[in-house]
């Protein structure tokens, strides 16, 4: 496969990715505030603040009051913001251009019909009134894309760059997710030492990552911080957690680079010790300053797109 | 004259008696091979019919096959406009028509390997010096090459024409790039999609082994020494306007679809820059012209092609497909020779028609057409997709007498042809909410290979969509067609 083709491949896969996490945190949140029990937690400024973090968008400390139709056409529709969801779509559908012998019809075509979606799709009426439809549609559009990347391309090294793609995504939305929602838990705090552990924020953070059942079902009670943190950092059965997206980026590197004595610099090599390492971390190692693991993980998930780009990508 | 038709979808149905049409005899009445199919999309109303045009559409559209266009504020995607109605050729007809394309196919590739070498042709004095010595599109770089399995135009795109006495007329060879094979695809698709109930009644044959016969074709010429050769399309990029068929072809080759920057020459092999490093490349389908694809050798800034790509095209290490300099056969004043040529090479009489053709070169013939303007056609000899054409009977006094500056000035530029009456077809017209008569014509695909000859039974029928019209190309708001081959009743 040529060295360009697999780079636009792999940032299609990104791209698509991350675009189904901005709708679906917006939706979330949004939604989930409604009837939250706390007032900071109801609060609309405290959600537009939020989905600002989350979107790496923060506004000025200065800025007391964030207009909430500005906010939601600047990650829907708003072309001069690079993490919008149209932009998000048109760079996915421009690298899936540019791969197109490649890739299946059915995959083409699907993603084709998402685009026209998203640049036909009327932006006042999105921020007035079709929160819940168009956010919906995205997050089935990127399922939908997902199953045609899965169920009609070959499973070769093709695959493998789009699922490269899509999982380091996945990673570095979980995370940045967590630490979003981590966040709005820390605000939470009040006079009650419990508060944070206790924090309404854990279920919306389950919600957000789609796996607020799965946690029930295991854990059989309401989300706390650490049960919250252990099911999407450490869980290898969780589709929406850190491990199991890891041990998938090991498995498709492994397609790509099938050479057991790897060198010790190669991209292989990296994420395979970031994924054993974090198989025998323990929560309460985590525990200890969340905010700081979450950070120096997101930065190792960065340095692995750039090994990759090094080791792939370079025409 | 109306035609007699029950059917509201045919009922402003205006047939014009000077025209051939391809539907109604001159009596206005159905022709058998139409009858069926007639009788199917009459029992359509209009709206059933808005209602498939629309579907039509949007099977295009969600499948990308598009081209950008630009107003002042963004770019948009537009689709070329297919026709719902199909056109239909009876095997006999097809018969002649595809034995006539192989016949000139062959004709100019003897042509062109002649031309590079001894100019046998020139000598005995069948066609003119000058008219290669004037001709841009020759390449003296590719003099005494010999191209692998000797063949230089793999592919050749024949443009005919049906005039009003019911012939089929050649009125261009394209042995360059010919694009638009996967229109022909795509409309079958679409009309599939819309209409799949009109294939049961009518014995069709496919368009979609185009692209296994067209990578059995491009191996067979592989250089020489090589076993399995690699091959890849090469395209300008996504932004140029047949980048659809370029992705479509290589998908379907199921080949690599490369651009000029994937590819480089070392020691007069050519590479592509894969994850795990150079890969040979052994035949290269170009669809990029010829003059951008090596700087080394031609246009020094072209940034489409491959530097050293040339070279290794001398040293025998890569083919290029269509050969370079194929182009100055497809001029359309060596077209003019075409019965000679066909004659001198292959000692046969020409299957299909040329247009009678003044060369204004020439200089008795300058003089008739001088005279003669609003009877013809007249045509720049090497620009293609229908620019500089005029008409002479749509022009003005003040307008004849600048053409007739502009063919004094350059000569040897200029041919003029007879105006022909194109054939007309039923053809959907959105504005009026029925079917109404279209000039059209059909272009054919033809591939050369080593021992090996493929002509793909169907082919792109173009419409011309604005009324009177005579220009078919998509660069001049044309349509097209889905084009349907019979096959032979046993």
């Amino acid at each position: 496969m040529l060295a360009r083709v697999a780079n636009n491949l792999f940032w299609m896969g990104r791209y698509i990715e991350r675009s189904e996490h901005t709708a679906r945190y917006t939706n979330v949140n949004y939604f989930s505030s409604l009837d939250a029990p706390r007032q900071l937690s109801q609060s609309r400024q405290f959600v537009l603040r939020s989905i600002r973090f989350m979107t790496g968008d923060m506004p000025d400390e200065s800025v007391k009051s964030l207009d909430e139709k500005e906010t939601l056409f600047n990650l829907s529709f708003n072309q001069d913001k690079n993490y919008s969801i149209i932009n998000n779509v048109r760079a996915a559908r421009e690298n899936a251009n540019s791969a197109r012998d490649l890739i299946s019809t059915e995959l083409y075509e699907a993603l084709n019909k998402f685009y026209h979606y998203v640049t036909n799709y009327p932006s006042e009426v999105f921020v007035s009134k079709s929160l819940y439809e168009f956010t919906v549609y995205v997050t089935e559009m990127s399922a939908i894309l997902r199953s045609k990347i899965h169920g009609t391309l070959l499973h070769d090294e093709i695959y493998a760059i789009i699922m490269l793609g899509i999982n380091i995504e996945r990673v570095t939305q979980l995370v940045r997710i967590i630490n979003a929602k981590y966040n709005d838990a820390k605000k939470t705090e009040s006079d009650n030492p419990r508060a944070m552990e206790n924090s309404y924020e854990w279920t919306t953070l389950l919600k957000c990552c789609e796996c607020y059942d799965m946690h029930r079902r295991l854990n059989r009670k309401t989300p706390h911080q650490l049960s919250t943190l252990k099911f999407l950092l450490l869980n290898p059965n969780n589709p929406r957690s850190v491990m199991n997206s890891l041990d998938k980026i090991y498995d498709h590197i492994r397609l790509l680079d099938p050479d057991d004595d790897p060198d010790h610099e190669s991209t292989r090599f990296v994420i395979g010790k970031l994924r054993s390492t974090l198989e025998f971390t323990h929560i309460s190692e985590i525990g200890i300053d969340t905010e700081g693991y979450i950070e120096n993980l997101l930065k190792k998930i960065s340095d692995i797109s750039h090994l990759m780009e090094e080791e792939y990508f370079n025409y | 004259m109306k035609i007699k038709s029950k059917h509201p979808i045919f009922s402003d149905y205006e047939k014009d008696p000077k025209l051939f049409d391809e539907i109604f005899d001159e009596e206005g009445k159905v022709k058998k091979i139409y009858k069926k199919l007639f009788e199917i999309y009459g029992n359509h109303s209009i709206e059933d019919f808005e209602a498939l045009n629309k579907k039509a559409k949007a099977s295009f559209f969600n499948q990308g096959i598009t081209f950008q266009v630009y107003d002042e504020h963004q770019q948009k995607e537009k689709i070329f406009p297919f026709d719902l109605f199909p056109r239909i050729i009876h095997p006999d007809e097809w018969e002649i028509i595809e034995k006539g394309a192989l016949q000139r196919s062959r004709a100019l590739n003897l042509f062109l390997y002649d031309i590079y070498h001894d100019k046998k042709i020139l000598k005995d004095g069948i066609v003119p010096m000058d008219l290669l010595a004037s001709s841009k599109n020759y390449l003296h770089q590719m003099m005494n090459i010999d191209p692998p399995g000797g063949i230089y135009n793999h592919i050749s795109g024949t443009d005919l024409i049906k005039h009003s006495d019911g012939k089929y007329y050649v009125l261009e060879d394209n042995i360059r790039c010919p694009s638009g094979v996967s229109y022909v695809i795509c409309n079958r698709t679409a009309l599939k999609r819309a209409l799949f109930g009109v294939f049961d009644h009518y014995s069709t044959h496919t368009v979609t082994n185009y692209a296994e016969n067209l990578l059995e074709i491009i191996e067979s010429v592989k250089p020489q020494g090589v076993d399995q050769p690699n091959c890849v399309v090469l395209t300008p990029g996504m932004f140029n306007s047949a980048y659809y068929e370029h992705s479509y072809l290589a998908k379907a080759m199921g080949v690599q679809l490369v651009e000029g920057r994937d590819l480089y020459v070392d020691n007069n092999f050519v590479y592509m820059k894969t994850i795990r490093g150079p890969e040979k490349v052994d035949v290269i389908y170009r669809r990029v012209d010829d003059l951008f694809l090596d700087p080394f050798v031609f246009h020094p800034d072209s940034a489409l092609g491959v530097p050293g790509l040339f070279s290794a095209y001398q040293h025998g290490n890569v083919n290029i497909v269509n050969a370079p300099g194929t182009g100055v056969a497809d001029d359309k004043a060596v077209y003019t020779y075409m019965p000679e040529i066909i004659d001198y090479y292959l000692g046969e009489e020409p299957i299909l028609n040329n247009v009678k053709t003044y060369r204004c070169g020439n200089p008795d013939e300058l003089k008739y057409v001088l005279e003669h303007i609003p009877e013809l056609v007249i045509k720049p000899v090497d620009e293609a997709g229908g620019y500089g054409i005029s008409i002479g009977n749509r022009l003005s006094k003040k307008e004849i007498e600048a053409v007739k500056e502009q063919i004094k000035a350059d000569p040897r530029k200029y041919i003029a042809q007879p105006i022909l009456s194109l054939s007309v077809h039923a053809t959907y017209i959105e504005d009026s909410g029925s079917f109404e008569q279209r000039h059209i014509d059909l272009r054919t695909f033809s591939l050369l290979g080593k021992d090996k000859e493929f002509v793909l039974k169907g082919g792109l029928t173009r419409v011309a969509l604005q009324k009177g019209n005579l220009v078919v190309n998509s660069s001049q708001g044309g349509g097209s067609k889905d084009t349907w081959v019979l096959k032979k009743s046993k």
